[in-house]
């Protein structure tokens, strides 16, 4: 009895372990790179449309309008009747706790004042965008997806190819719920207008809720020394103050190669370049100001007047700006205070943020930054509450304090005074404040690299293919290197089309 | 010339942990201008033990239970090491018994079926199990944090190894003393391969209590997160990295695997070492 006992155990075991993981728990490198083709399958099945039950009060011919999922006009979200519904609305971020701490006290703030009894509240998915992404993805395929998350251009359109995520046109024009004309011209257009998605008919995929921007940063003092009276104007000068400042400073660089296809992105922009054409149909990053800027950077690094930042050192540029090593460097205006300590500590010299040579030209700019929030095709009841959280967030008196929070941009220009004031009172602000304050003026300019499906693995080749293959051999052709990048890169795109 | 080598060898081991703990009483400044030792006498900053605090309250605060989250996640932490390493000795040791002590049919074919599995990477099988955990009610429970962990393929190998060379004789005479399999398993097996079954349980806990991608998948609020997980917060962002409070906040974590490696370090060497797997 015994024995058969323990046979059955061993069996029992033996299944467990068969069906166990392959190996050690889960592993601890951050999540790969993120699956662009793979299948999603749709988050819900489309929930029966849902008819207006009681005449709202508001809205007396709403009860006959027919909602879909997704309301498809703004008639439609008008209708959608929420009061004793007591929606929950759950917001997926990539913010760390002290974040969050503030977001959930700004939603208490809205689960208190709204009137249709919405509650909401915000989770951590993880600590970047790609955790974020990874997380959606697996929830979906459970059918288990938030109300909103935050999610970059190019993986809201991924979202939007499986029917995941929802037109947010609508419900912007809803009279009842919508954002008044007065209200979206606060916004800052530009923001607005990043969400607008190429391949969907001009779908808005995502709202703002936070932005930054590409900058350089540039060393006054040297640039001084050198004879410039502030940063570049234009690529020519650009050239000749790093190719100076090497020269005179041997073993330090006027400007540094990053691995990332941002840099790349931006100078494209600054030259009046475009990674993608308007129609979102094909990358046009091969064009006359990607062979102009390939061929700068190849002179600059044959002149060893600048240096390759390698991809293991991570924000190298920071540090060696910091140390005076560089005259020049490009990077996220967030990492402003970063580079404060950096200067603090290191070179201890007179520096300032800049537009990119030639971003205020004619129909030039600057590479915005910074993920929007999307919202989960569920019912209409949650999608207008998920909106009606998102309307909140974009408020002057929530978008200031997220900025002041986390030195992101606000989405509003009636917050610029204050965010102004509050990071000059601020210990780690206080120093770049006037510097941060500078890209109020700048977001006139700004552009976004690619809002569309399968943009991630043309970001790595426009490293690997292009950017690195340059930095190996700074002869190469430059104009062959940007054809075949954007040739794979097209296909990418043709693959990763609406279907 | 052997001591020189292996001295020169912990040194470079160490390093890492050195590199840790001086980064972690650093100002930020320091960390991203890369001063190395910017103390006195070649600097004036003082020791920044600030950062501790510092991490800790960044890392926010549990209202639920009225400590800082750091305690929650450490207790998570510990939870699921102790749970997934319990379940996985218990699971490891009885198939390991049945793939050497007991006749069953088929019994190469189901061993080499288990090594298989170690061939089908993680991530392949990573969202299945998450709709698995959704569907089966586990997200955001402690179950989904364990349970997909009861069984190592590695800790069923390593023992099978280890019990094949126990005597039969020793087995045989377990049988005239009349005992049974499971008496002989636990009276006899088992203390014999103390030293396996502590590497199994220590190379679990250092998995378990490293692993992140898991729990961030199938965890929802800050309160059933692992430490892994609350570091996460302090890499980098789009404009740098606190570098010296996720320093600070990884020596917190790392302090607990290294104490238990200090206290079982010589049955490990020894499990690695009686198994034949070793360099």
């Amino acid at each position: 009895m015994r024995k058969s006992m323990f046979a059955v155990l061993a069996v029992i075991a033996l299944l467990i372990a068969a069906c166990g993981p392959s190996a050690t728990p889960a592993p601890t490198t951050a999540p790969a790179a993120q699956p662009t083709t793979a299948a999603v399958s749709p988050t819900k099945p489309p929930a029966v449309p849902t008819t207006a039950p009681v005449a709202p009060t508001t809205a007396p011919t709403a009860a006959a309008v027919k909602i879909n999922n997704p309301p498809a006009s703004a008639a439609e979200v008008d209708a959608i009747v929420l009061a004793g519904k007591n929606v929950q609305v759950t917001y997926w971020h990539n913010r760390p706790q002290k974040d969050q701490d503030l977001l959930q006290s700004m939603l208490d703030e809205f689960n208190k004042s709204n009137p249709y009894g919405i509650k909401a509240k915000a989770e951590i998915a993880g600590s970047s965008y790609n955790d974020v992404y990874n997380k959606v993805n697996a929830a979906l395929q459970a059918n288990q997806p938030p109300e909103i998350s935050v999610a970059y251009q190019n993986q809201a359109a991924f979202y939007r190819g499986q029917n995941a995520v929802i037109d947010l046109t609508p419900f912007v024009k809803s009279t009842k719920y919508g954002i008044s004309d007065a209200d979206m011209k606060d916004y800052i257009q530009t923001f607005l207008d990043s969400d607008k998605n190429p391949q969907f008919k001009n779908e808005v995929l995502g709202f703002p809720t936070q932005r930054s921007m590409e900058v350089m940063f540039v060393n006054l003092d040297a640039l001084k020394k050198l004879g410039y009276d502030g940063a570049p104007k234009d690529w020519k000068t650009f050239e000749e103050a790093a190719c100076k400042f090497a020269k005179d400073n041997p073993g330090k660089y006027g400007w540094d190669v990053g691995h990332d296809a941002s840099r790349f992105a931006a100078r494209i922009f600054a030259r009046g370049g475009r990674i993608l054409a308007p129609d979102g149909q094909s990358y046009v990053f091969n064009s006359q100001a990607g062979v102009d800027d390939l061929s700068m950077v190849a002179r600059l690094l044959q002149n060893k007047c600048a240096v390759e930042i390698p991809t293991s050192e991570s924000f190298g540029n920071q540090n060696r700006f910091g140390n005076g090593d560089l005259l020049m460097t490009m990077g996220s205006s967030s990492g402003l205070p970063f580079f404060q300590q950096a200067v603090d500590k290191g070179g201890k010299f007179k520096w300032d943020i800049a537009l990119l040579p030639g971003a205020d030209q004619p129909n030039a700019g600057m590479d915005l930054y910074g993920a929007s929030v999307s919202v989960y095709k569920t019912t209409p009841e949650k999608e207008l509450a998920a909106w009606l959280v998102i309307k909140f967030l974009g408020e002057k008196t929530q978008t200031t304090k997220w900025a002041l929070a986390t030195g992101y941009l606000p989405v509003r220009q009636s917050a610029k005074a204050d965010v102004i004031a509050g990071f000059k009172a601020d210990k780690t602000w206080g120093p770049v404040a006037d510097s941060y304050a500078k890209m109020f003026d700048w977001t006139k300019y700004s552009l976004i690299e690619s809002p569309v499906a399968g943009y991630d693995p043309v970001r790595l080749s426009l490293d690997k293919d292009v950017v690195t293959k340059l930095i190996q051999d700074p002869k190469s052709d430059v104009k062959a290197l940007l054809d075949a990048a954007k040739a794979s890169a097209d296909k990418v795109l043709k693959e990763n089309a609406p279907k | 010339m052997i001591y020189s080598v292996l001295i020169v060898g912990a040194i470079i081991s160490i390093c890492p942990f050195v590199y840790m703990i001086m980064t972690s009483l650093k100002e930020l400044g320091s960390v991203i201008a890369n001063r190395f030792w910017p103390w006195p006498p070649f600097g004036t900053e003082d020791l920044q033990f600030q950062n501790y605090p510092d991490a800790i309250a960044k890392a926010g605060f549990d209202k639920q239970w009225g400590v800082p989250l750091i305690v929650r996640y450490f207790a998570n932490s510990v939870i699921i090491s102790v749970g997934t390493i319990m379940g996985t000795l218990i699971t490891s040791i009885l198939a390991a018994y049945a793939l050497t002590h007991i006749n069953l049919p088929g019994r190469n074919v189901i061993f080499i079926a288990i090594l298989a599995t170690i061939m089908i990477p993680n991530d392949l099988t990573l969202v299945p199990k998450v709709v698995m955990m959704y569907q089966l009610g586990w997200y955001n429970t402690y179950l989904a944090l364990i349970v997909p962990f009861l069984a190592s393929v590695f800790g069923i190998f390593l023992l099978r190894q280890f019990f094949m060379q126990i005597p039969k004789d020793l087995f045989d005479a377990a049988l005239i003393d009349g005992s049974g399999h499971l008496r002989y398993l636990w009276t006899i097996v088992v203390p014999l391969s103390r030293p396996a079954i502590v590497t199994i349980a220590l190379l679990n806990f250092i998995a378990s209590w490293d692993s992140f991608k898991w729990p961030l998948l199938v965890t929802r609020d800050s309160s059933m997160r692992v430490l892994a997980v609350g570091m996460q917060q302090f890499q980098a962002t789009e404009g740098g990295t606190n570098t010296h409070q996720m320093m600070a906040f990884a020596a917190m974590v790392v302090i607990p695997v290294i104490i238990l490696y200090f206290f079982t370090q010589r049955y490990f060497t020894e499990g690695i070492a009686r198994t034949g797997i070793k360099g």
